[in-house]
């Protein structure tokens, strides 16, 4: 009989031992408090790019009357989704406060786009962001003639609105197949803890 | 009994729900600002520098205690130089409630003026048309930097003085101006009136003007047209491309005369696209370049590598610091109107702004001074030249000084 109790409270020593070991072990993971020195950089990396919503290419001057309307310089919009992987190496969670980047056709920037909608990515888990890019083809137009001339000029495509026109086209119309590069560039992700420590990671990768 | 724990139960409560909610409280009072940038159109080659320059100095600004403890929200937004879209945004702002609107060119600045003057929010924009300082018509627009009008005025006067003298016609000739700018567009017609005046009290002769397009990257038949006038200072009104397009031919076809830039194409992008044919060129800038040795440049520097680590500094441009120098006052004005118990737009602008005397902005900007009656942000213009494909510093115009007489009626044009 005694024994048996002895046997039963050594059993119960064990597990309670094991318990508590597990229950610290558990809680040394909760509670590393973030630091400057151990707060790693998640790591931001380009998964694909989506032809989000797509409508051909077609550009109108305001010659033409449309059929309601206002009259005006309209160009065939793009809506281009990047997603991302942001994978958290550390054991606490982190909030991404923003991602921004650059996104270049060719040689060619033409957009820079920002999301501030803020997500937190638990502790050594991998989230993903789609963010939307919105080309418009006037308003790419205008960049292309203001700042892209003697790009374009280089290129062969001669000067002034017919070139550019013509370069937007040929990116328009082959973007499905995605068969120029797009450029993700100048890439920077905030990142930071509930303790206000920040870090931010810089990205760029080419597509296709 | 029974009540006592009760009791005890609610103070228990409560004590933890003011230990553990009060300061989330504090923590969500946040005063939202807007911002207006051009990231994706016309102007997306100078304007993306702008707006991380904006960021950048919003976050600096909230590290050093945002507005007397409470943080800045910023709510930035590409509108891709569209007018509708600038005009859609707006009314976002108004719904999130924000006190103040960072703006970028003339195009926004001049489509929302009347509505932010109707609703009482200060508009801190990167255009710096002198139409905008007279706080009779436009009372809620604001800059920190000299307006194009007095640039144009400087640049022209810092030429005369420091070039006309050592020529060899100097006191046998009159000197001869051309404009070359789109002539119509607001940005680049804004000082040609001011320019023209100023040529008028220096004694200048002045030729016709030439329509550059801001798309141009041909200007051979506008440079022939300047030959036969014989030029011995140009004025360009346009953009970084453009200007770059017009000094190239310039220089091969043998102009022989000073270009005098506006601000918007005077940075280093200017030497990138023109190189050697960009020496010699003067332009009045609204602040110090990157990296010059003048006070907050080093923060300017330091946020610029945290949060774009993968710009290098050596790309970034003085658009930046025009950034950052718009945030500055803002802040300043903000702080002066929360500590006169009053945040709103009209206290910043009554309280904030209009309090502003001699303030000292750092970053190479001229001390500041607002009034009820000027939005003129100073009188003092610096005007920097090009050498060997670097920017050096040559003059400090102080047209208010010089001027005296003239000062007060040149507001507002």
């Amino acid at each position: 009989m005694y024994k048996k109790n002895k046997i039963l409270a050594l059993t119960a020593i064990i597990f309670a031992a094991f318990f508590i070991t597990s229950c610290v072990a558990t809680d040394v993971k909760i509670n590393i408090a973030p630091t400057q020195e151990n707060f790693q950089a998640p790591v931001v990396s380009l998964d694909y790019v989506d032809v989000a919503h797509y409508w051909g290419w077609w550009y109108f001057s305001k010659k033409v009357k449309p059929t309601m309307g206002t009259q005006g310089d309209y160009g065939a919009p793009l809506d281009l989704a990047f997603i991302f992987n942001i994978e958290n190496p550390n054991p606490y969670p982190v909030k991404m406060d923003s991602i921004k980047f650059t996104i270049g056709f060719e040689d060619f920037d033409l957009n820079t786009v920002e999301n501030k909608e803020i997500q937190w990515i638990p502790a050594e888990k991998t989230n993903q962001v789609r963010v939307h890019a919105m080309f418009d083809g006037r308003q790419s137009l205008l960049s292309l003639l203001v700042t892209g001339g003697f790009k374009l000029k280089e290129k062969g495509l001669g000067t002034g609105a017919g070139a550019a026109l013509k370069q937007l086209g040929q990116w328009w119309e082959t973007i499905p197949g995605f068969e120029f590069p797009i450029h993700v560039k100048q890439g920077a992700a905030v990142f930071s803890t509930e303790e206000g420590i920040i870090k931010v990671t810089a990205f760029e990768k080419t597509f296709p | 009994m029974l009540k006592k724990k009760w009791q005890k139960f609610f103070i228990s409560v409560i004590s933890i729900t003011f230990l553990f909610g009060l300061p989330s409280a504090f923590a969500e009072d946040k005063i939202n600002i807007g911002s207006l940038n051009d990231m994706t159109g016309a102007t997306s080659d100078v304007g993306k520098d702008y707006a991380l320059g904006i960021s950048e100095a919003i976050h600096y600004v909230n590290d050093m205690g945002g507005i007397n403890g409470k943080k800045i929200k910023l709510y930035q937004f590409d509108y891709g130089y569209r007018i509708p879209e600038a005009l859609t945004k707006y009314k976002l702002f108004t719904r999130l409630g924000c006190k103040a609107i960072l703006g970028w060119g003339t195009g926004d600045t001049e489509a929302l003026s009347p509505t932010i003057t109707r609703d009482k929010i200060p508009y801190i924009s990167a255009s710096y048309s002198g139409h905008l300082t007279n706080p009779d018509k436009t009372p809620y627009n604001i800059f920190s930097g000299t307006d194009y009008s007095s640039n144009a005025r400087a640049t022209l006067t810092a030429w005369f003085d420091t070039k006309w003298k050592n020529h060899p016609d100097f006191g046998k000739r009159k000197p001869k101006l051309i404009c070359s700018y789109m002539t119509s567009h607001p940005y680049c017609s804004a000082p040609i009136k001011a320019i023209k005046d100023q040529a008028k009290i220096l004694g200048f002769e002045v030729g016709n003007d030439q329509d550059v397009s801001l798309f141009a990257i041909d200007t051979k038949s506008q440079i022939l047209a300047m030959k036969k006038f014989k030029p011995d200072v140009v004025w360009h009104g346009n953009t970084t491309m453009s200007v770059a397009a017009t000094l190239k031919d310039a220089y091969a076809m043998k102009l022989g005369a000073t270009h005098l830039i506006n601000v918007w194409g005077y940075d280093k992008n200017l030497i990138k696209l023109a190189g050697k044919a960009a020496d010699g060129a003067m332009g009045a800038t609204v602040c110090a370049f990157v990296g010059e040795d003048v006070p907050l440049m080093d923060k300017v520097v330091e946020y610029a590598k945290k949060y774009n680590p993968s710009i290098p500094i050596e790309d970034r441009l003085i658009r930046t610091v025009q950034a950052w120098g718009n945030v500055m006052v803002l802040w300043e004005a903000m702080k002066r109107a929360d500590k006169a118990g009053d945040l709103s737009g009209e206290s910043i602008r009554q309280n904030g702004f209009e309090t502003m005397a001699n303030f000292d902005v750092g970053l190479g900007i001229a001390p500041v001074t607002y009034s009820a009656s000027d939005h003129r942000p100073g009188k003092i213009v610096t005007v920097y030249e090009i050498n060997d494909g670097k920017f050096n510093l040559i003059d400090k115009v102080n047209l208010g000084q010089r001027w005296a007489d003239k000062w007060n009626s040149w507001l507002g044009w």
